[in-house]
């Protein structure tokens, strides 16, 4: 796993922090300390306090983190930018919601409608954009997603600009009956369990042939094409994998919130989840969660106001970008080196000699 | 509505297009940058207009020019800040930087002028004309006449002069045009703010046809991706004839259909068009 690691390393985000999850020793010492950080993420809102408010930040950070991931997929492996993730987010929400209130599903059936759902459409414009890249690529996902908010805020099956409300409390059958998320903190347990599958699935993915295929394909697509890898398939496979994450983050929105709006499709989720991606820096495994878990803070605990936080969000991509593209993880890369070259092979055993 | 006035409120509609996709026909063709902040440059553009005239007391005609200048502004420091990145062609993080920009130009407008909709007193607006049974505003005469003006005197800069020589070499080959010792640097600042004082000046000139709001933007963003597409990336013909189809074809559908799916539809044909013959994106 670690020899693969460095083969498949690139030269943009690589070293440091993610040297610290990626490669590594493996076994029980190694697992222990996931099982370590796994728990006390779990008891998280505890430490804090277990205030309303705490616990409540805590589910949202939860969920904008899952949503992230699923454009994580997309930005940090095949380096695409696509605009059109909240079209599968929101589509989570939605169906999530027409199914609980109009037809009364329960939420696992709910689930899969809305995992379905998000897969059918990215399938549907990952194939249209399949000869397209760069900028037509991003414009093509970007006007989907507009079109998409036009299309739910006037059609009376998506309940137009006020939404659907009375999405029932999530109730999953368990072993004495049913577990009912009747407060936040009944939520967490859920929210939290849905976050760490995610995180192992990604995990997974970083390690896989697909995952392998579509970093080499980012990288190289000529060498890619010539070893035998059909880049555009690869690129298709990657795009429609995503699109259940960001569904997944929409399911559980939706019951959080016991509503939804096309407010799922503003550009703030957008922003969101692209800045929780290129925040923390691209392709670290745990860099969506750090991302979700500042912006969100802020939003939550720290807010200036609606029209002030969306001035901190568009200054914080833009600072990032224009200042250190490499994100968070770049700035700690240059500081721990001094700001000496940019070469891969220190930074990595100096991470493996702290870890 | 009859025939003869839907093609005439076309027409108006689709030289407003054309106006506002100006901008991104050069910027794309001659420095193969996008702006994703030209939705709010536009709406920006509208606001300033009706500061202008609602706020200051100043007359329509005064408002224009403001509006012009004060996205030509922005824009020139939106691209001294990304002038690193546009040197080094790093299209995706340029893009995102813009969208950022965008977001923030977004939350800046609605802390300055408020959440409330607004209407550009503009007294072209009141005045109507008639033509047969079609009638139309002066409004739609000024713009169908921008539009025009500006196509001409992008066509005849970029085509007949100097300036327009040496943004055609930066678009050929930016490093070679260099070499011959032309500043590529202030060519991409030169056309980007071109780029944000024409989006400033569709704002002022369309946004009095209906109510404006900080939060509109995102809807002139894809319009204007329609028209540089369909018209052929950088051709300034193509992007006037595009913007005047695209334009005609709104006006058609949304007399047969409920009108806020007509950019739907559009996006539709554009879908099948990538699939069908996706080469038809990068020809000149």
């Amino acid at each position: 796993m670690s020899a693969l690691g460095s083969e498949v390393r690139s030269p943009a985000g690589s070293g440091g922090l993610d040297s610290l999850v990626w490669t590594g020793r493996r076994g029980p010492l190694r697992w222990g300390g996931r099982l370590l950080l796994i728990a006390v993420g779990y008891l998280l809102p505890w430490i804090l306090g277990g205030s309303d408010r705490i616990v409540t930040t805590c589910v949202l950070i939860a969920i904008f983190a899952i949503m992230s991931y699923g454009l994580d997929l997309v930005l940090s492996y095949l380096g695409e930018v696509s605009l059109g993730h909240t079209l599968f987010w929101a589509a989570g929400a939605y169906l999530t919601a027409i199914t609980a209130v109009r037809l009364g599903w329960s939420p696992m059936p709910a689930l899969i409608a809305a995992l379905a759902a998000a897969t059918a459409l990215a399938t549907v414009l990952g194939i249209a954009t399949i000869r397209t890249r760069e900028f037509v690529f991003s414009l093509v996902t970007y006007a989907a997603a507009v079109i998409g908010l036009t299309v739910v805020s006037n059609s009376a099956v998506f309940g137009g600009t006020d939404g659907l409300v009375g999405i029932p409390l999530l109730s999953l059958p368990a072993v004495d009956g049913q577990y009912v998320a009747r407060s936040n903190a009944d939520f967490w347990p859920i929210a939290y369990l849905v976050l760490v599958l995610v995180i192992g699935l990604i995990s997974r993915f970083r390690r896989s042939k697909l995952g392998v295929t579509a970093l080499m394909a980012q990288m190289n697509p000529d060498l890619a094409t010539s070893l035998g890898v059909d880049v555009r398939r690869t690129r298709v496979l990657v795009f429609v994998l995503s699109a259940p994450v960001a569904a997944l983050a929409g399911w559980l929105y939706a019951y959080q919130r016991s509503y939804v709006s096309p407010d799922l499709l503003s550009p703030y989720f957008l922003l969101f989840m692209l800045t929780a991606v290129i925040l923390p820096g691209r392709r670290l495994l745990l860099g969506p969660l750090v991302g979700a878990l500042l912006l969100t803070s802020q939003q939550e605990l720290a807010s200036l106001g609606g029209d002030a936080d969306k001035i901190v969000l568009g200054g914080v991509l833009a600072a990032v970008l224009l200042l250190s593209p490499d994100g968070l993880a770049g700035i700690w890369r240059r500081i721990i080196r001094g700001g000496a070259g940019r070469e891969i092979r220190p930074a990595r055993d100096e991470a493996e000699r702290r870890a | 509505m009859s025939l003869s006035a839907q093609l005439i409120n076309g027409l108006a509609l689709g030289a407003g297009y054309a106006v506002l996709a100006v901008g991104w026909t050069v910027l794309l063709g001659a420095a193969r940058l996008v702006n994703f902040s030209h939705g709010q440059l536009y709406m920006l553009g509208a606001f300033t207009t009706w500061f202008v005239v609602a706020k200051l007391g100043l007359p329509y005609l005064v408002g224009i020019p403001v509006a012009l200048l004060v996205c030509g502004a922005l824009g020139l420091l939106m691209q001294l800040a990304m002038i690193r990145l546009t040197l080094d062609q790093k299209i995706v993080n340029l893009m995102v930087v813009t969208l950022a920009f965008g977001y923030l130009l977004q939350g800046g407008a609605a802390l300055l002028f408020g959440g409330n909709p607004q209407r550009i007193d503009s007294p072209f607006e009141a005045r109507s004309l008639a033509l047969g049974v079609a009638r139309f505003t002066q409004q739609d005469v000024l713009i169908v006449v921008a539009a025009l003006v500006l196509y001409a005197a992008t066509f005849h800069v970029l085509g007949r002069t100097g300036v327009g020589r040496t943004v055609r070499a930066v678009a050929e080959d930016p490093k070679l045009a260099q070499l011959y010792g032309i500043n590529a640097a202030r060519v991409y600042v030169g056309v980007f703010v071109f780029a944000a004082a024409t989006a400033g000046l569709a704002g002022a000139v369309i946004a009095p046809r209906s109510p404006i709001l900080t939060s509109i933007g995102f809807d002139e963003v894809i319009i204007t991706f329609l028209v540089v597409v369909l018209g052929g990336i950088g051709s300034i013909l193509g992007g006037l004839l595009a913007g005047l189809g695209l334009g005609l074809f709104v006006a058609v559908f949304g007399a047969f259909f409920p009108p806020a799916y007509s950019m739907a539809a559009a996006f539709a044909v554009l879908l099948v068009i990538l699939v069908v013959r996706p080469q038809g994106l990068t020809a000149r």
